[in-house]
């Protein structure tokens, strides 16, 4: 099952090449969101790769917790936007 | 012969989820619109994701009480995520 | 109803994370989730009719949301459209939240504003130019 974690890493350089290709903070956005799901994601398939559960669990909470702080980023981005 | 047939399907999971992430994801570094973008990464990082963690679950039945909640989450918080991203970076119509 | 599913919902986040279905693990369980805060407003015209509906459209959504992710990857769809949807007047907020991610679930579809005097803002992509 080693196969996955190349193609994986390979899709998750877009988005990173991204982030700091374009000027524009929505797209900035954008690409983080998708650099943080990508990368929870992995973290799950590497917890099984490797049979450790214990990887696993932290790729779940991030997965319940990461993307709040996101939602908070953009209502901050909003607000300083229209002042 | 079970087993063979549940790693096939699961290869094909997260086969799919793998094409999804790729197809969805590609268009993020073309000159589209946010909204644009936001329709397709909500097909890579929803859709793609779930597929992927259905192709684990498959292959690891007996942790289902954790990867189940995995795609809870997957599913709530970045339908929502999308909502909001789509919310704040458009303009407030003056009426 | 509103309490019963709120419940539900903390219940079964608390028993997917701890996967523990022990008599103790129960009690805690059952203990944490009154504890913790909600909002009372129950000045909403939502029935348990409304429930049913709103909860099988999401899960109608998602089927249709592979469909759709396939149809767009075989003809690709280039143009934008915005379209203004119908809110029934007083919904309640759970229902509200239901309505909005069966929406933005799906590839095709994304709201981008919800506005109190009842109209979901509906962002489309489309095959053909829109009139």
């Amino acid at each position: 099952m080693n196969w996955i974690l190349g193609p994986m890493l390979l899709i998750l350089l877009i988005p990173i090449y991204e982030t700091f290709q374009d000027k524009d903070i929505w797209q900035k956005m954008l690409a983080f969101a998708s650099v943080s799901t990508k990368t929870s994601i992995m973290i799950l398939v590497i917890s099984v790769l490797r049979d450790d559960w214990m990887i696993g669990l932290v790729g779940v909470l991030i997965l319940s917790v990461g993307n709040a702080s996101l939602m908070l980023l953009a209502q901050v981005l909003k607000r300083v936007n229209e002042l | 012969m079970m087993d063979q047939l549940v790693n096939i399907v699961s290869n094909g999971c997260i086969g799919a989820g793998l094409v999804l992430w790729l197809w969805g994801t590609w268009p993020l570094v073309g000159p589209r619109s946010v909204l644009y973008k936001l329709h397709t990464l909500s097909m890579a990082d929803t859709l793609g994701s779930v597929a992927i963690v259905v192709g684990l679950l498959l292959r690891i039945p007996s942790e289902w009480p954790l990867l189940v909640m995995a795609l809870i989450s997957l599913a709530i918080w970045n339908t929502i995520l999308g909502y909001v991203l789509a919310y704040c970076s458009t303009e407030e119509p003056n009426d | 109803m509103m309490f019963f599913l709120n419940l539900g919902l903390r219940l079964t986040v608390w028993f997917l994370l701890t996967a523990d279905l022990s008599p103790v693990n129960i009690v805690i369980g059952m203990v944490v989730c009154l504890i913790i805060p909600r909002s009372f407003t129950f000045n909403h015209a939502s029935s348990l009719r409304d429930w049913a509906e709103a909860i099988w459209q999401s899960v109608v959504a998602v089927p249709q949301a592979y469909m759709e992710a396939v149809e767009i990857m075989v003809r690709p769809h280039r143009y934008e459209d915005l379209t203004l949807k119908e809110v029934p007047p007083r919904r309640a907020p759970g229902l509200v939240f239901l309505d909005i991610f069966a929406i933005t679930f799906t590839p095709k579809t994304i709201v981008t504003r919800y506005d109190n005097r009842g109209w979901y803002e509906v962002h489309w992509i489309r095959r053909r130019q829109p009139q």
